[in-house]
């Protein structure tokens, strides 16, 4: 994946290894960090109440037509490996502060009402694609599950490691999705086949490939999410 | 020419004028190079296969400490910007400070080269500020897609955004190097130097 998206680190093992250690040592000074960790735990509480404020829950965010879905725009983005789930044996669990807990197939998922929007996949890195998801809605999933009212968040775990949280009035946006379908035909298993998150409100790194569980809660452990406790922004509203 | 120079009455600014010069100076510099460093996730043209800018000219280290840098700044640019937009209008200051049609008949008229530079100076200084104004407007547009669609709606599609978006980078640079040399042209180092101090 692309250098510059994660933090600038030389381990010793590198340093030892490479044969230009001062050069690049020069060069990995350049484009200074200038204390941006210090700069984002200031901004980022603030940037964050600001976005909760104009942020409206319930407010559907205007879809495309059919004709203007970009196949070709949405790129690959995974962190480690695609995982090859078994669809028939596949589980989700929903767990935490609920009534009712959750253990379910694919195809009891797929009894559930199908919803299918196209929205912009919008990336942290600054592209953007135009998607058609088709899946259920969270909300619906949420449902079952009976939430007790002292549920703020929801993790997301997936089967290749990677987890995520949300704040809880985004994971019941009408447009938040658990997707098993794109573009039309069933999801591809480099773009979480069997079931990923897709939604037009969260930058791509919150939309979860693979998930097998959702953990809802009442508050963030110290661990908010793969990239997020790397240093991006946890709300990564759109 | 010692003795005039000697005479000369020394320019003076308004206080408002020389806050808003120093916040934006920074606030400008800030958002560039942050700003170039987002760039550099995913390069406007070409994408990942694209230019990319020279580290030296980046703020931030990585894609997210450029975009803490980025989303800070922000308010302090805009902000800035709003508040002296407020003070030009309460002030009066549109009326005299700013490009006027006086400007545009000594273009046409004056043979006096003072006159003139300090006509297109005036010009040059005043349509920058809808550039700044477009940074900021196709900025909301990227940072909050979903909620202000229209503005990307506007724009076309999301890369015309970008572009336009991009576009106030260049623009700015050369703005800068314009302004100071027809700053210079028209009062000297003394001019710029009491825009700051």
């Amino acid at each position: 994946m692309n250098m510059n998206l994660y933090k600038h680190q030389i381990t010793r093992r590198q340093l030892l290894q490479s044969g230009l250690t001062g050069v690049s040592l020069l060069l990995g000074g350049c484009g200074t960090p200038l204390f941006e960790d210090l700069v984002g735990k200031i901004s980022e509480p603030l940037n964050q109440k600001f976005e909760g404020l104009i942020f409206q829950p319930e407010k559907p965010v205007p879809e495309f037509s059919v004709n203007e879905i970009e196949p070709e725009a949405l790129i690959v983005n995974s962190y480690r490996y695609n995982p090859i789930i078994d669809t028939t044996r596949y589980r989700l669990v929903v767990d935490g502060e609920v009534n009712n807990p959750l253990n379910i197939s694919m195809a009891e998922i797929q009894t559930l009402p199908l919803t299918e929007m196209i929205i912009r996949h919008v990336c942290v890195e600054g592209w953007a694609a135009i998607v058609q998801w088709g899946g259920v809605r969270l909300q619906d999933i949420i449902a079952l599950a009976q939430p007790k009212s002292s549920v703020k968040y929801a993790y997301f775990k997936s089967a290749d490691g990677y987890y995520s949280s949300w704040d809880i009035a985004s994971v019941l946006h009408p447009q938040t999705i658990l997707a098993y379908q794109k573009n039309g035909q069933t999801l591809p298993i480099e773009n979480g086949a069997p079931l990923r998150l897709a939604s037009p409100i969260k930058l791509g790194y919150k939309q979860s490939k693979w998930v097998t569980q959702i953990t809802l809660v009442s508050y963030l452990s110290p661990f908010r999410g793969y990239w997020e406790d790397q240093g991006y922004e946890w709300f990564a509203g759109l | 020419m010692t003795v005039s120079l000697k005479n000369r009455k020394l320019p003076t600014q308004a206080i408002g004028a020389k806050i808003f010069h120093w916040i934006n100076i920074i606030s400008i510099l800030i958002m560039l190079t942050s700003g170039l460093q987002i760039y550099n996730a995913n390069p406007v043209f070409g994408g990942r296969a694209g230019l990319h800018i020279p580290a030296i000219f980046t703020l931030g280290g990585w894609l997210a400490g450029g975009r803490h840098w980025h989303f800070a700044a922000m308010w302090l640019f805009s902000l800035n910007l709003l508040w002296y937009g407020i003070y030009v209008l309460i002030a009066r200051r549109w009326r005299s400070r700013f490009v006027g049609v006086n400007d545009l008949k000594a273009l046409q008229k004056s043979h006096n080269p003072k006159r003139l530079t300090y006509a297109w100076h005036r010009i040059v200084y005043t349509s920058i500020i809808p550039i700044l104004l477009l940074a900021v407007f196709t900025g909301i547009g990227m940072y909050k897609p979903a909620q202000f669609y229209w503005i990307v709606d506007m724009f076309g599609d999301w890369q015309a955004l970008r572009i336009v978006h991009f576009a106030t980078v260049p623009i700015v640079i050369l703005f800068t190097i314009v302004h100071f040399i027809l700053g210079r042209k028209a009062g000297g180092v003394e001019l710029t130097e009491s825009m700051f101090w």
